[in-house]
C-alpha cells in the first residue's frame, strides 16, 4: 500500500512540478505586451466570432452574463489632469497549476498533454466549481441555450461546438486552431513551425501586441520575447503559474500597487 | 509589393481561390435549401476544409484588405489580408463584425415597394422586374419631359469602379447631379494640406519611426484615417525598436481611446489646440530652431501667438507650452497629427494648418518618423467637400429641382445635424428610390426599396488613399452566394440602362458588374504591364489579382524640401479660437460629440458583437452615454448611472450619466452611433443620437460640417433609462494588475527589454 502512494505522489509531483512540459511536444504560451496594447477591443470582437460566443443582450449583460473569453480591462490612476489609463487583455491563462482543475468533482476541465487547460462540455455538469476557484474570472456559464436569430447562425463555426444551457466555457487557446496546424504539420511529416498557430485575438491584434507560440522551441517569438525583463505573470503570488506572460508597461509615475519582483 | 513567394505563401496559408465565389454563385442554390449540401460538391468545396477569399473591408473609408473563410458555402471569418500594405493581416473590431453585415436578420431582404404613408414604414414586397421597371419608368418620364437632369444620386463615399459607372450612367442619363456624403471625411485635412504643403494626398504619418508623437485630438487607433495601420504603427514606435521607444503626448479636451495610450494627456480648452501648436511653434522659431531664411518674417507673424499672451485662453501653463516645444526640437525625428476632432471645429482648417506649420518650422515634413508626402494623387478626384454637397442636395429638394432621388449607403437623416432640416426637404422629393441593405432612417423615407448585396456578396474595388505609402487597389469578389434576394449596385444600373433604350445601352454592353469590372482591369493591365502583378497573359493576372486580394507598389514620395511661406501659412491659421452656439452663461458646457470606435459614424450600432463590445473607455455595453468629469457631477450633485437631460440651443438628448476622469470639467462628452430609430432590432432602443442637437455649424473656409460646436447645458432628466457597464472598479486598488515599469528602468534595460 504504501508503495502505491509514495509512487502515486510522486506521479503527482512531478505533474505539478515545472518542467512537466519538458515530457511534451509543444508549450503553448501566450506574450502580451502591455506596452503595445490600446484597448481597442478587436481581439475580444474576434473571439466571439471565431468561437460561437453568443452575445446575451443588455439585461444578461447587467447581471455580468455576458460572454467574454477575452476582456480589457481599463485601469485609471491619479486624478484630473494627472489621468493615466492603463489596459490589460485578461483570457484563460492556462495555469499550470490551474486552481479550476482541483475542484471539478467530474474532471470535466484537465490538462491536455499540450499543456492547455481544456473543458469538456459533454462532461460538464454545471457545478459552477471551476469558476469559483479560478482566481482570474475567466469561466463564463450557460444560463440558458442561447439562440441566434437567423440567419446569423449561418456565420457559426464548425470547428467549435456550439454550448447548451449547464455548460461552463472559457478560452480555449483557440484549441481548434492548433488542432488544424497540427494536422498539417503531421500530414507534412514535421512538426509545428512559430507563427503556424495564431488564435483569432492574436491574428488580429492590430498593434502586434499579442504573441502566440511554443515556449519549448528556443527560437520561437514567445521564448524570444518570455527573455525580456519586463515579464510578469498576472496574480503571480498564487503561484497558478500561468502560460500567458505579460510585459510591463512602461510608464512613469504609475503608483506601485504591487511589491516589486525580479523578472521571471 | 507582392512577390512571386509571398503569393505561394498566401495560397498555401488558406488555399486562396480564386473567384470561385462566383462559380459558387453559379453552381449551387443555398446551402440551407438542401437537406444534404454537398453530394456533389463544385470542385473546390470540400465539406469541413475552408476556403478563403480575399476581398475588402467596407466598414470604414481605410480600405484594410481581408480574407473571408467560408465553409460549405458559407462565410465563417474574417480576418486581415497578410498580404495587404495597409493593415498587414490584421482587423479592427469593425472589421471583425462585417460578418454580422452579411448574415443580419434585419438586412432588406428583397425589393419593397412603399404602400402607408411616407416614412411610416408600411412597405410591400415586390419583384426585382416589377422594381426596376417602377424606377426605369420614372427614369424615361424624367427623359421624356426633358428634365434628366432633376436625376440625383446620393451614395456614400466610394472610390473604387463603382463610381465609375455612376458616373458615366448619370452622364449618360444626363444629370451632373451625383454626391457623396460621409459624416467622416478628411476633406479639411485635405484642404489644409493642399494649401499648405502641396499635396492633397494624405501623407504617411510615420508613427512607427517617430521618437515624440504630439496628436492634437487624433483617434489614429480608433476611428481617424487608416485606425489599424497606424495602431500597427504605434506599437511599433513604443516597442518595434530595440532600447527605443517613442513617447507620445496626446491633446484634447476628452481624452479619447487613442489618448488613453498616451504618455501625457494635455486637456486644452476646447477649440484652442490649433493656437497651442502654434504657440509651440512661435517658441520654436523664438529659440532659433528654425533657422530659414524668413525666420524673422515666421516671428513676426507668430508673434500674437507668444505662450504668455495665450496660455490663458488654452487653458494651460505658459511652461507646459515651453515644455512642450522643447521636446518637439530635442533630438530625433518629432511629429505632430491633427485629427477628426481638431477638424471639427469652425476653425477646423486653420488648426489643421497649425499643425502643418509646426511640423514645417520643426522640420518634421520629408523625414524618415516625420510626415512623408505622397505624390500627387491622381486615382480620384474629389469635388466640393462631402456636407456642402449634402447642403446642396437639401436645397435642390426644397426647391423642387429634385424629381427622382437614388441613394446608396448613406444615411444623411441619421449623420446630419438636424438643424439642417433635410428631412423637411427630402419631402419635396417626387420618388426616393433607395438601395441600401438596411432600412435605416434615410431609407424608411423612400418610396421604393432594390436592396443591394453587401460587401461579401458582390465584384468591386478599391483604390486606398496614399496615406498606406503605397498605391493600392484592392479587388472584392463574392465570397458567398447572396443570402437574401439582393443584387449588386453596378447591377442594377446595368439592368437600368439595359431598359432605357438601345441607345442607351450601347454605352453599357456588360452583363454583369463582374465583367464591368474585369473589363476596367484589362484596361489597368495594359497600361500598367509591369507593375505589382506581372503576368503574360490577363487571364493569369487577374486570377492572381483575386488571389491576392488586389495589387500594390510603393507610392512615389515628394523629394526635396517643402517650401511653406508666411503668407500662405498666415492666411489661414486660425486668428481665434473655435466659436460655439449658446451663450456661456445659459450654456454653460461645451459639447465635445466623437466617432466611436465601435459604431463609427452610426453604421455599426446594428452589429450585436459591436453592441456587446464594451467600450474601451467606459465598458458600457448596448447604449449610450454622457461623459462628465466626477467633479463637476459632484457639483451638480449627479451621480452616476443618473438619466441626464443635455439640452442645446437646438434642442435635447437623453441618456445615463458616466463618470469620466478624462474629460475636462467644462465639456461633457456624448458618443456618436447610438440613438437610431430605424436600424433594425439591435440598434433600437439604444437613447438618443446627439446629432440631432448640434447647429448646422460649419467650418467658416471650406463649408465642413464642425461638430463641435455648441455649448449645453444638463438638467437631471425624469426618463428612466439604464446604464450597463462591465467594469467593476476603475482603480486597481493595489492588486498590481498592470504592472509597469518607469522609463529611466526601462531605458537600463536596454536591449533586454
Ligand atoms: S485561468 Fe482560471 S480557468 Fe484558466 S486554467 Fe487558470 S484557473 Fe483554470
Ligand atoms: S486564444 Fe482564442 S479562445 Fe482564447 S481569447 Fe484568444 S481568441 Fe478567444
Ligand atoms: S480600419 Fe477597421 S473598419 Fe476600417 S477598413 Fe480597416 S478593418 Fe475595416
Amino acid at each position: 500500500m504504501p508503495g502505491i502512494i509514495d509512487r502515486l505522489s510522486k506521479r503527482l509531483k512531478a505533474y505539478r512540478t515545472p518542467g512537466y512540459y519538458k515530457k511534451y511536444d509543444y508549450h503553448w504560451t501566450m506574450v502580451v505586451d502591455l506596452d503595445k496594447c490600446n484597448g481597442c477591443a478587436a481581439c475580444v470582437v474576434a473571439c466571439h466570432a471565431e468561437n460561437n460566443l453568443p452575445t446575451v443582450g443588455k439585461d444578461e449583460c447587467g447581471k455580468s452574463r455576458a460572454f467574454n473569453w477575452i476582456r480589457i480591462e481599463r485601469y485609471v490612476e491619479g486624478e484630473y489632469p494627472d489621468v493615466k489609463v492603463k489596459f490589460i487583455p485578461i483570457m484563460c491563462q492556462h495555469c499550470d497549476k490551474a486552481r479550476c482543475e482541483l475542484g471539478c468533482p467530474v474532471y470535466a476541465t484537465y490538462h491536455n498533454q499540450d499543456g492547455l487547460n481544456v473543458q469538456v462540455y459533454n462532461r460538464c455538469v454545471g457545478t459552477y466549481t471551476c469558476a469559483t476557484y479560478c482566481p482570474y474570472d475567466v469561466r463564463r456559464f450557460n444560463w440558458f441555450t442561447y439562440k441566434w436569430d437567423e440567419p446569423l447562425d449561418q456565420q457559426l463555426n464548425p470547428d467549435v461546438s456550439v454550448r447548451e444551457m449547464g455548460v461552463m466555457e472559457k478560452c480555449t487557446f483557440c484549441i481548434q486552431r492548433i488542432r488544424v496546424a497540427k494536422d498539417k504539420a503531421k500530414d507534412e511529416e514535421r512538426e509545428i513551425k512559430d507563427g503556424d498557430v495564431q488564435p483569432a485575438c492574436v491574428q488580429s491584434c492590430p498593434t502586434g501586441a499579442m504573441v502566440f507560440g511554443d515556449l519549448n522551441d528556443p527560437n520561437s517569438s514567445v521564448s524570444k520575447l518570455a527573455k525580456s525583463r519586463r515579464t510578469y505573470r498576472l496574480l503571480e503570488k498564487y503561484n497558478t503559474e500561468p502560460s500567458v506572460i505579460y510585459l510591463k508597461r512602461v510608464m512613469d509615475g504609475s503608483s506601485k500597487g504591487h511589491e516589486e519582483r525580479h523578472h521571471v | 509589393m507582392l512577390n512571386r513567394r509571398d503569393f505561394l505563401k498566401l495560397i498555401g496559408l488558406g488555399g486562396v481561390s480564386t473567384g470561385a465565389g462566383f462559380v459558387l454563385k453559379e453552381a449551387m442554390e443555398p446551402p440551407v435549401a438542401k437537406l444534404i449540401p454537398y453530394l456533389v460538391p463544385p470542385e473546390d468545396t470540400v465539406p469541413g476544409v475552408a476556403n478563403w477569399y480575399a476581398g475588402l473591408c467596407t466598414q470604414c473609408s481605410a480600405g484594410c484588405g481581408v480574407i473571408t473563410k467560408t465553409m460549405e458555402g458559407r462565410a465563417k471569418k474574417i480576418e486581415g489580408n497578410p498580404l495587404h500594405p495597409i493593415n498587414r493581416g490584421k482587423l479592427c473590431a469593425r472589421g471583425q463584425a462585417g460578418l454580422q453585415v452579411l448574415y443580419n436578420p434585419d438586412r432588406v431582404k428583397g425589393p419593397l415597394k412603399r404602400v402607408g404613408k411616407r416614412g411610416e414604414g408600411e412597405f410591400r414586397e415586390v419583384s426585382w422586374e416589377e422594381g426596376l421597371s417602377i424606377l426605369s419608368g420614372n427614369l424615361k418620364d424624367l427623359t421624356n419631359r426633358n428634365e434628366a437632369g432633376k436625376l440625383y444620386l446620393l451614395t456614400s463615399a466610394l472610390r473604387g469602379h463603382l463610381t465609375s459607372l455612376l458616373v458615366s450612367f448619370m452622364d449618360s442619363f444626363g444629370s451632373s447631379n451625383y454626391f457623396q456624403y460621409e459624416l467622416f471625411n478628411n476633406s479639411n485635412l485635405i484642404y489644409a494640406n493642399s494649401v499648405t504643403i502641396g499635396s492633397g494626398a494624405i501623407p504617411d504619418y510615420d508613427i512607427a519611426n517617430t521618437r515624440l508623437l504630439l496628436s492634437f485630438g487624433a483617434d489614429f487607433m480608433g476611428t481617424w484615417l487608416s485606425p489599424v495601420r497606424y495602431a500597427r504603427s504605434y506599437g511599433d514606435m513604443r516597442q518595434g525598436r530595440p532600447g527605443v521607444r517613442g513617447r507620445f503626448v496626446q491633446i484634447e479636451p476628452r481624452l479619447s481611446m487613442t489618448g488613453a495610450s498616451a504618455d501625457e494627456w494635455v486637456p486644452v480648452r476646447p477649440g484652442t489646440e490649433g493656437i497651442l501648436a502654434l504657440s509651440i511653434a512661435y517658441l520654436i522659431v523664438e529659440e532659433r530652431h528654425y533657422r530659414g531664411a524668413d525666420a524673422k518674417r515666421w516671428m513676426d507673424m507668430l508673434k500674437r501667438y507668444n505662450p504668455d499672451e495665450v496660455a490663458g485662453e488654452i487653458d494651460i501653463s505658459v511652461r507646459k507650452i515651453g515644455e512642450l516645444a522643447e521636446e518637439f526640437v530635442e533630438g530625433g525625428p518629432s511629429l505632430a497629427i491633427g485629427g477628426d476632432n481638431l477638424a471639427s471645429y469652425d476653425n477646423g482648417i486653420g488648426n489643421l494648418v497649425a499643425v502643418n506649420v509646426l511640423n514645417y518650422l520643426a522640420g518634421s515634413i520629408g523625414h524618415k518618423g516625420g510626415v512623408l508626402l505622397n505624390g500627387k494623387d491622381k486615382t480620384f478626384k474629389r469635388k466640393s467637400v462631402p456636407y456642402a454637397q449634402l447642403t446642396k442636395l437639401g436645397d435642390s429638394a426644397l426647391e423642387g429641382d429634385i424629381e427622382t432621388l437614388i441613394l446608396y449607403n448613406t444615411n444623411p437623416l441619421f449623420t446630419a445635424p438636424s438643424g439642417m432640416k433635410l428631412g423637411a426637404s427630402l419631402e419635396n422629393i417626387p420618388l426616393i428610390v433607395s438601395l441600401s441593405s438596411f432600412m435605416d432612417e434615410t431609407t424608411g423615407m423612400a418610396d421604393l426599396i432594390l436592396p443591394a448585396h453587401t460587401s461579401l456578396e458582390d465584384w468591386g474595388d478599391d483604390f486606398a488613399d496614399h496615406g498606406a505609402g503605397y498605391s493600392v487597389a484592392t479587388v472584392m469578389q463574392p465570397a458567398v452566394s447572396p443570402v437574401f434576394d439582393t443584387k449588386g449596385v453596378g447591377d442594377v444600373f446595368l439592368a437600368l440602362a439595359a431598359s432605357l433604350g438601345p441607345g442607351f445601352k450601347k454605352d453599357f454592353p456588360w452583363r454583369s458588374f463582374g465583367d464591368f469590372l474585369k473589363d476596367a482591369w484589362k484596361k489597368i493591365y495594359r497600361r500598367n504591364r509591369g507593375s505589382g502583378i506581372k503576368e503574360r497573359s490577363f487571364e493569369d493576372f487577374w486570377s492572381r489579382l483575386l488571389a491576392a486580394g488586389g495589387w500594390w507598389t510603393p507610392s512615389p514620395k515628394i523629394s526635396g524640401a517643402v517650401n511653406l511661406s508666411v503668407g500662405k501659412a498666415s492666411s489661414h491659421i486660425p486668428s481665434a479660437a473655435a466659436g460655439f452656439d449658446g451663450d456661456s452663461d445659459k450654456f454653460p458646457f461645451f459639447l465635445t460629440v466623437y466617432s466611436h470606435s465601435a459604431f463609427l459614424d452610426g453604421r455599426g450600432a446594428n452589429l450585436p458583437w459591436l453592441q456587446e463590445m464594451p467600450d474601451p473607455m467606459t465598458s458600457v455595453v448596448w447604449g449610450t452615454w454622457v461623459e462628465m468629469n466626477p467633479k463637476t457631477a459632484r457639483h451638480l450633485s449627479l451621480k452616476e448611472g443618473d438619466m441626464i437631460r443635455v439640452e442645446s440651443p437646438y434642442g435635447e438628448i437623453h441618456a445615463p450619466l458616466y463618470l469620466y476622469p478624462g474629460i475636462r470639467p467644462d465639456t461633457v462628452a456624448v458618443p456618436i452611433g447610438q440613438g437610431h430609430t430605424s436600424y433594425g432590432r439591435y440598434a433600437k432602443e439604444r437613447g438618443d443620437n446627439p446629432l440631432a442637437i448640434l447647429p448646422p455649424r460649419v467650418d467658416t473656409r471650406t463649408g465642413a460640417l464642425a461638430l463641435n460646436s455648441t455649448r449645453v447645458r444638463v438638467f437631471k432628466s425624469t426618463r428612466s433609462g439604464k446604464l450597463v457597464k462591465m467594469e467593476g472598479s476603475a482603480r486597481e486598488l493595489g492588486r498590481g494588475i498592470v504592472q509597469t515599469v518607469s522609463n529611466k528602468e526601462f531605458k537600463k534595460m536596454g536591449k533586454e527589454a
